[in-house]
């Protein structure tokens, strides 16, 4: 009898001792580290999570064929796993509280700010840490979590970055700005900051319109800027508020002296295919260009990033893939600084990162966002992107007035 | 005033679009008491069909819609006869997540075979428009390409109208609607004319998801978006009236460019529930709704 109550109590011990392994860590097993990555892989935002993840297979599949992650003497295999959010922010808590269940540490971020922004509450919780790819809405990094690193230029610097660039390059200077932006926080935070940027340089900005995010009717708030002719209409948007703005401001017959700006929406692909000729002279930042200066031992220069990616995938990267394979070299780069996958020590050489990278500086303030890197600004010129600003960075002229194709 | 006139041309030519996505779904609801949750996705198999024609033989999206409508109608008929007729008795909710379940594969199907990319049909003449200037309007603009969706769209609902009220097919079908035991006794196939109905339904959100393409854009998420839309105008519409669900268009069109002219842009959406709230509580069957499913014997 006694033997069977040891038996038992053997039996019991061991499912305890499993049961804690399992929780244990997955960060490396064997010679592979596991990174984890929740990702919109169907949903509102399907389209930018394949080309978030499309930016970080481009990694792992570079960093191996270089030999891999140099972790404390031995060179590991990089790998990632992926779990599908459907684009919901609390499904992307969920599934990075699931990879912790499961040991994974290490995460990289999922698409959006909405997402990341569930995503690093969890993260906070959990003593995971990420490297965020693409949430940049300010906001995110009021909450003073101290685990989550974003690569990318915060959301306030976009619109701004496009109004400097009109500022400074524009002939003749326009003087009417209007911004017409979705309701979700990354947007309004775009829009709020460029309405402050247009201000202080002395431009006459109209009152800023507002419209669901992911509407595809905006004929409203073009209606209601129209009879005040602005000269430049800034759109604060993502791609499907982005294309209806210039697909219906051509039906309604708004034309803005200066032209047409856009957050997000230009660089994408898809902008230039749906609408065509109307595309051209748009204006947009971007978080990355082949002309960004910099470079790094896994990717080498911008230039070496476009190429090798190219042959990857048999078309350029825009810059929601590079700023994904940016956010796991960023992981990658710690990961090797730490000579470890222990999340406490990844997280330390994260915070003390400062490399240079096909991505532009990678350094974090200690918010964790990465503001030493400048946002580029773009025009699309005969349906390609000609990078126009900063003078440094410049592949040609802006065209001006934009508008009018 | 040319600002509010500007939203209600353009606010009645979405509207004329809405209802032609959205009586499909208002004749299957009404006749078969089924709400086919499946419905945006076929909207959106439309549009590709009609966008493929466009990629691949430069054919105008009317075509497509033509051909995109015919190829939704055998999709829509068969889909019925195989599936939902084999639950059709059983409770709603069995309905519900059986096509709630085909939308998923068929959202996901989608996004498999043409990827989850933007689409537009790109056409020299949607974007362009003529001013009502003839009226003393000259500002307001009616743009071609809506103009046209909203011709196609009405005159669909019209002929659906007339198919339903006049021909043999389209009283069998309110037959059924109304009493399926009685019709059954006066020799119609209730399963035939349950799928025809269905096939009707599809044939029609085809038809709609091409014009969809020549005046916006989609991508396979949108059908969501295209189902919540026809739950919508068919309830503010009224069930068991073909144009019902044209009334419901128009109305929600006109209220939302209404709302988007006099409110803050994200009022939209809160204001077209409202409105469908208010005419609920007045008139609970809708606006033109004669609530005859209520009334109709169910056979056991």
């Amino acid at each position: 009898m006694t033997g069977v109550r040891v038996l038992a109590a053997g039996a019991a011990l061991a499912l305890v001792l499993a049961g804690c392994a399992s929780k244990g860590t997955q960060n490396q097993t064997g010679d592979t580290v596991n990174l984890g990555a929740s990702m919109s892989l169907s949903g509102a935002l399907e389209k930018e999570g394949k080309l978030t993840q499309q930016g970080y297979d481009y990694c792992v599949s570079t960093v191996n064929a270089k030999g891999g992650v140099p972790v404390g003497g031995r060179t590991l295999r990089l790998n990632i796993d992926y779990q599908d959010d459907q684009s919901q922010p609390d499904t992307a808590g969920q599934l990075v509280d699931q990879f912790n269940d499961k040991g994974y540490h290490l995460i990289l971020g999922p698409y959006g700010s909405a997402t990341t922004g569930a995503a690093m509450a969890v993260i906070e919780r959990n003593g995971q840490v990420m490297v965020d790819s693409s949430g940049a809405d300010d906001k995110l990094f009021d909450r003073g979590y101290r685990r989550t690193f974003a690569v990318l230029s915060p959301a306030s610097v976009y619109a701004v970055s496009i109004v400097n660039a009109i500022n400074e390059l524009a002939t003749p200077k326009p003087r009417s700005m209007v911004f017409l932006s979705a309701d979700d926080g990354f947007s309004k935070t775009v829009a709020a900051a460029g309405e402050a940027r247009a201000r202080s340089l002395g431009f006459s900005v109209l009152p800023t319109q507002q419209f669901p995010a992911g509407a595809t009717d905006v004929s409203s708030a073009l209606t209601r800027i129209k009879s005040s002719k602005p000269d430049v209409i800034i759109g604060s948007v993502h791609l499907a508020e982005g294309i209806a703005i210039i697909k219906q401001a051509a039906e309604l017959g708004v034309t803005p002296a200066g032209g047409f700006a856009e957050t997000v929406a230009p660089p994408t692909p898809d902008f230039v295919t749906t609408l065509g000729t109307k595309a051209n002279g748009v204006l947009s930042s971007s978080q990355w260009v082949p002309e960004v200066k910099g470079s790094d031992g896994f990717f080498g220069t911008a230039t070496d990033y476009r190429n090798g990616f190219r042959a990857a995938f048999g078309q350029d990267p825009e810059y929601h893939n590079a700023e994904a394979t940016a956010a796991c070299l960023a992981m990658v780069l710690a990961v090797r600084k730490a000579g470890s996958t222990d999340p406490g020590k990844v997280r330390d050489a994260l915070a003390q990162l400062d490399e240079q990278s096909f991505f532009g500086p990678l350094k974090f303030n200690d918010r964790g966002e990465n503001v030493t890197k400048p946002m580029s600004v773009i025009q699309i010129q005969n349906g390609k992107l000609v990078t126009v600003w900063p003078a440094d960075q410049a592949a040609g002229r802006l065209i001006w007035p934009g508008a009018g194709g | 005033m040319s600002a509010l006139a500007q939203a209600t041309v353009y606010g009645l030519l979405q509207g004329g679009l809405l209802a032609m996505i959205a009586v499909g779904f208002s004749l299957v609801w009404g006749v078969m008491n089924v709400i086919n949750l499946a419905h945006g996705g076929y909207v959106l198999l439309g549009a590709y069909i009609a966008w493929e024609l466009h990629a691949a033989w430069g054919l105008d999206p009317l075509i497509g819609a033509v051909t995109g409508g015919l190829v939704m109608f055998g999709v829509g008929y068969v889909v019925q006869r195989l599936l939902v007729n084999q639950i059709v008795n059983a409770p709603i909710f069995l309905t519900l997540l059986l096509t709630f379940g085909l939308q998923l594969v068929l959202v996901q199907g989608m996004a498999v075979v043409f990827s989850a990319d933007y689409r537009s049909i790109a056409t020299p003449y949607a974007s362009q428009a003529f001013t009502l200037q003839s009226f003393g309007l000259a500002d307001v603009r009616v743009p071609y390409g809506r103009l046209l969706a909203f011709v196609v769209a009405v005159l669909a609902t019209a002929a659906l109208v007339v198919f339903t009220q006049r021909s043999r097919t389209g009283l069998a079908i309110l037959a059924t609607g109304m009493d399926r035991t009685a019709a059954r006794l006066m020799g119609i196939n209730a399963r035939h004319v349950y799928a025809l109905t269905a096939g009707i339904a599809a044939a029609l959100a085809g038809a709609a998801g091409a014009l969809v393409g020549l005046v916006g854009t989609f991508s396979p998420p949108d059908a969501a978006r295209f189902t919540l839309l026809s739950f919508v105008i068919s309830v503010l519409g009224g069930l068991g009236n073909m144009y019902g669900a044209l009334l419901g268009g128009l109305v929600l069109g006109v209220v939302q460019a209404w709302a988007g002219q006099y409110l803050p842009g994200t009022w939209v959406n809160a204001v077209a529930f409202a409105v469908l709230v208010g005419v609920l509580i007045v008139r609970p069957a809708g606006l033109a709704g004669r609530a005859f499913y209520e009334a109709r014997v169910e056979a056991t």
